[in-house]
């Protein structure tokens, strides 16, 4: 019991000691377990408003696909299969569903028309947010799509099939005729269907790849759409006596995954069956973008961290050493002296993560409206305990990873050496001293001055790295979603601006720590330099230039960083780049920054009075 | 070197008029240096002896430029150089002044001829030729063999000759040296003694600021210095050895 | 402000010390008999650039005194009174002498005692700054330190003359440092009166 006192009165009373340090440990932890926490909470942030959309729409618990004969329609005994199957309580349709062409507000989409009857249907009956529901000439749109496309009930819009010879060659889809002109009769939420811009798919049956929409419109008129039945496909909802084997239901129904696509034979193709917990995971991709983001963000800042905490901690261990001294003198083992040092880091880590979980779920609702085409907000966010124990693991990995090795260095110098407080002798790196030579004086004292500190130099180069990789996967990330309307697009943005702001802050804080750092370190070297001859120009201009060249370093590695980032984040998506003169000025624009950010504390490093430095060097 | 026998250097190198330097202020100011005049003929070895805390250190700090006078006035070859802007006296410092401290001030990470390079590299002239030049210099001083070493391989000694051979790197007019044996042992100050010695008859203008006795003996001339202010001066010309003789007990 | 230059005004003294260069020669001739001018040579060797002001006459008034004294015995070779000639032999007395003085170990002895009565009567009657008389003492002694050091730096390694002048370089040296105390202890005293 004593010795873990004294551990934790050893570890409070450095920190006391060093408040400034300690603060900067903990924002730099705690920019990763916030954005950690916040990617984590919105796991599941769609489930309560697709429960609340599916119980005011009767939503159905299996969708069903069944495709007509060719010159005629649907097998009726194939419906009977479905609807007579054990299980089945009730159902609906069956529903014509063919592709169409929408021309509204100026803008040409592609959307999936479905025919509908006037009357309340028994399952699945989309309800109106606004306006009513469909009437002949009247239109109704999922929410989601009228949101993205600016469409009230009231507008004019028309609609037209799609022309297949023509779109067959061309990249986008084409219409055909004049089409038909309809007033948007409502608006309205459905269960069966993911809300745009998840592509319109009902029974897996996705219309396009993205920024597709469903509308519905009067039976007559969808029919009205292609002149053969056989353009359309009929779909039944069905529902369950138990909603839950809705997954089992459809599995056994549908071909097996590995069938091959060509083996219909002469007839048409078996229905597809879809389980309603497939569409609720469908629907969670609307704000899957944004977790990804929010935990490729929190990977990243936790890289960062690491990178940020150990300068901090390795310039400490310094300091430490002769604490260690005595720690050993007075008997303590390896051990005592590891956890002495760990503990004011562990500590820090635990604040901090404690620190991300409330903010980041304070936080989490600005994040989590899920969407125009759900009904209900996701309701508070409570954290489980597997995310608190997921967000301490993070803030105990980076503390543990930056501390560790200069720990145990620490603790096992000889206790001699750490008496005698020796300051950690510079490194020699024979080909940066020759090769410093042949430059202009700033760029040799520059040189051989990152060179003294490599370890320190690598972890400059890596934090910048790291965040221009941030960067660039951010602005592609963005450029792919240019475009894009809804509030999910404009929320995805904020997502991403705000891990791009964190990423950037946290570099630039640690950029000025490490440039303040390096300025102390050197400042002996400096001193000497300038009683050597150089002037107090080139000795700051040499102290930035220690920073700036591990930053174009970092920066240039960053950018294929980045784009490999993104790829990984998101593998299904194209992969998206931003556009090259971004890309071409992240480099010079992190150079500029970083030189902004350090010429201060290189002034100040640089103008220190010689003699006061060399006088007090005395050995 | 400098050879004090070229017609256009007829004045002193060095000259020094009312110096004075002043720490703190109210009632913690301290008055190092109390009005002190000064002049430096080419070639003379000067040596500056005192108690710690007298101010020879100041003196020579504010000499060699690397502090600001209070009041008075420096003039290094005629061209007054208490008033310039840091860059002019860094220019000063490098084709000028050579600085030699107690504690060496060796990088730690350099080499003993990388060392003796860095004043040539940080007055822009070629690599090679600073490199060529520092190695001829280390030779000079009798380190030739210990060029490839780092200050951690050689002796308080050895270091302070590299040290010495750096401050000749320039070919400056003066070379300043504060305490140079003040952190070596006596045979290492025999060697810097010698080194000393023999540059002094190379004609090279030396200003050394010590408390030890035998590199005071060094100087053609010795002033002794006390709070601020000279004390005492004496001329330590080339004796006869008649009172030598004396001093040995073989007369009297 | 800085006194006026003081050089060296002391004027190189008429003799040797007679007993040293007695004593001395009698141990040279310990090994074999010799005639003047090889005893002066090795002389010579022995005390470096100091032999200057030993002559040939020096040498020759010794070996006559200890000749009369009966420890040394000398043996005319050739012809008539010219010094060369003589060779010069150590008798069983002057064997003893030898003896004597190699094993005696008198020192010769510091006597700080006159300055610092100088000091102290200089400070007590308020004649004179003890400070500023210990520097100027300083400056002597430098000044002496000075011309042995620069002799014993010409001296070649490992000569043995250079060994001579290392001896009075040192105890010059420990002299200054005693100075510097005395310095000390008036400053400190001026200070708290």
């Amino acid at each position: 019991m004593g010795r873990v006192l004294l551990v934790c009165r050893l570890a409070a009373r450095d920190l006391r000691r060093r408040p400034t340090e300690a603060v900067l440990l903990l924002l730099a932890i705690m920019a990763a377990t916030t954005t950690l926490t916040l990617g984590l909470v919105l796991r599941g942030v769609i489930d309560k408003p697709y429960q609340s959309t599916r119980e005011a729409t009767d939503g159905p618990d299996v969708i069903a696909a069944l495709f007509p004969r060719i010159g005629g329609g649907v097998d009726p005994a194939e419906v009977k299969a479905l609807t007579d199957a054990p299980g089945v309580v009730a159902y609906s349709g069956p529903y014509p569903v063919a592709g169409a062409v929408l021309e509204a507000n100026g803008r040409t989409v592609v959307a999936q028309a479905q025919g509908r009857d006037t009357a309340v249907a028994q399952v699945d009956q989309p309800k109106p947010t606004k306006g009513g529901w469909v009437r002949p000439g009247g239109l109704v749109l999922e929410a989601a799509f009228a949101e993205a496309l600016d469409i009230s009930p009231g507008d004019r819009v028309t609609l037209k099939p799609i022309d297949v010879a023509a779109s067959g060659t061309q990249p986008s889809v084409q219409g055909r005729g004049p089409g038909r002109s309809f007033r948007v009769a409502g608006v309205a939420v459905t269960a069966a269907t993911p809300p745009y811009p998840e592509p319109a798919c009902l029974a897996n049956l996705c219309q396009g790849d993205a920024d597709t929409g469903v509308v519905w419109l009067t039976r007559k008129e969808a029919l009205s759409l292609y002149p053969q039945r056989d353009s359309f496909i009929d779909v039944w909802n069905l529902k369950l006596a138990d909603p839950a084997t809705a997954p089992a239901f459809a599995a056994e129904r549908n071909p097996p995954p590995d069938a091959p696509e060509g083996a219909r034979g002469s007839g048409p193709p078996p229905p597809l069956l879809e389980a309603w917990q497939d569409i609720r995971d469908a629907s969670a991709n609307l704000v899957d973008n944004q977790r990804r983001a929010l935990l490729t963000g929190a990977w990243l800042l936790a890289f960062l961290a690491v990178a940020s905490v150990a300068v901090l901690v390795g310039g400490r261990m310094a300091d430490q050493l002769r604490r260690v001294g005595l720690l050993k003198a007075v008997g303590g083992t390896p051990g005592l002296i590891a956890a002495v040092l760990l503990a004011e880091y562990v500590a820090v880590a635990l604040v901090a993560a404690a620190a991300g979980l409330m903010v980041g779920s304070l936080t989490a609702p600005l994040l989590t409206e899920a969407s125009a085409g759900l009904l209900g907000s996701a309701g508070p966010r409570t954290v489980t305990l597997s995310t608190i124990g997921l967000v301490t693991a993070l803030a105990l990995a980076v503390a543990v990873a930056a501390t560790l090795v200069p720990a145990v260095r620490a603790a096992r110098t000889s206790t001699v050496l750490a008496l005698a407080d020796s300051a950690r002798p510079p490194r020699r790196t024979g080909w940066l001293i020759a090769l410093s030579a042949h430059l202009p004086v700033p760029l040799l004292l520059g040189l051989r001055v990152a060179a003294r500190r490599p370890r320190r130099t690598v972890l400059a180069v890596v934090s910048i790295a790291i965040t221009v990789s941030g960067i660039v996967a951010a602005l592609a990330a963005h450029a792919d979603l240019d475009g894009s309307n809804g509030v999910s697009a404009d929320r995805m943005d904020q997502v991403l601006l705000v891990i791009t702001i964190t990423l950037i802050a946290l570099a630039a804080v640690n950029a000025i720590f490490v440039t303040w750092a390096t300025a102390l370190d050197a400042r002996r070297s400096s001193a000497l330099a300038r009683a050597l001859g150089a002037t107090p120009q080139q000795v700051s201009a040499g102290l930035s230039a220690a920073q700036v060249l591990p930053a174009l370093a970092g920066a240039l590695l960053g950018i294929p960083g980045g784009l490999e980032l993104i790829a990984v984040a998101d593998p299904d998506a194209a992969t998206p780049s931003p556009p090259l003169w971004q890309l071409l000025a992240v480099v010079p624009g992190t150079v500029l920054v970083i030189a902004g950010l350090t010429v201060i504390p290189a002034r100040i490093g640089a103008r220190r009075p010689t003699a006061q430095i060399l006088q007090s060097e005395l050995a | 070197m400098n050879t004090g026998d070229s017609p256009l250097r007829v004045g002193p190198v060095l000259r020094a008029h009312g110096l004075e330097k002043e720490y703190g202020q109210g009632a913690g100011l301290v008055r190092a240096l109390d009005g002190v005049d000064l002049e430096v003929a080419s070639g003379e070895t000067l040596a500056v002896m005192g108690p710690s805390g007298c101010g020879k250190s100041t003196l020579l700090h504010l000499l060699g430029g690397l502090e600001r006078p209070s009041a008075g006035e420096v003039w290094l070859e005629g061209r007054r150089i208490d008033r310039v802007s840091e860059k002019a006296l860094a220019r000063v410092r490098r084709r000028a002044i050579g600085f030699v401290f107690q504690a060496f001030h060796l990088m730690d990470e350099l080499t003993a001829v990388e060392n003796v390079e860095m004043p040539a590299l940080l007055a822009g002239r070629a690599p090679r030729a600073a490199r060529r030049q520092a190695a001829e210099l280390l030779e000079q001083v009798g380190l030739a063999d210990r060029a490839e070493h780092l200050p951690s391989a050689l002796s308080g000694g050895e270091c302070q000759r590299v040290a010495i051979a750096r401050a000749l790197s320039n070919e400056p007019l003066v070379l300043l040296a504060d305490e140079p044996t003040g952190n070596l042992d006596s045979a290492a100050t025999l060697d810097v003694l010698r080194l000393l010695d023999s540059l002094r008859s190379a004609g090279q203008t030396l200003l050394i600021v010590t408390h030890d006795d035998r590199i005071a003996a060094t100087a053609d001339r010795l002033i002794s210095m006390r709070d601020g202010a000279f004390v005492e001066e004496t001329r330590l010309t080339h004796g006869t050895t008649g009172p030598l003789s004396e001093l040995a007990g073989l007369e009297g | 402000m800085p006194e006026a230059v003081r050089v060296s005004s002391k004027e190189p003294s008429s003799g040797y010390q007679l007993r040293v260069v007695q004593e001395v020669l009698l141990a040279l001739l310990a090994k074999e008999a010799s005639h003047g001018y090889q005893l002066r040579a090795r002389l010579q060797l022995a005390l470096g650039p100091l032999a200057e002001a030993l002559n040939a006459g020096h040498v020759y008034v010794t070996l006559n005194r200890l000749e009369k004294a009966g420890f040394v015995s000398s043996k005319r070779i050739g012809q008539a009174d010219r010094p060369d000639r003589k060779v010069y032999e150590l008798t069983a007395a002057g064997r003893a002498r030898v003896m004597e003085w190699l094993e005696d170990t008198s020192w010769p002895k510091p006597a700080p005692a006159e300055f610092h009565l100088k000091l102290v009567a200089a400070a007590a009657a308020g004649l004179a700054d003890p400070v500023r008389l210990v520097d100027m003492q300083r400056h002597e002694l430098l000044a002496g330190l000075a011309a042995a050091q620069r002799a014993a730096l010409a001296e070649p390694d490992g000569s043995v003359a250079g060994l001579l002048l290392e001896g009075v370089v040192l105890r010059l040296q420990a002299d200054l440092r005693w100075l510097e105390a005395c310095a000390r202890h008036w400053n400190d005293t001026k200070g708290r009166s």
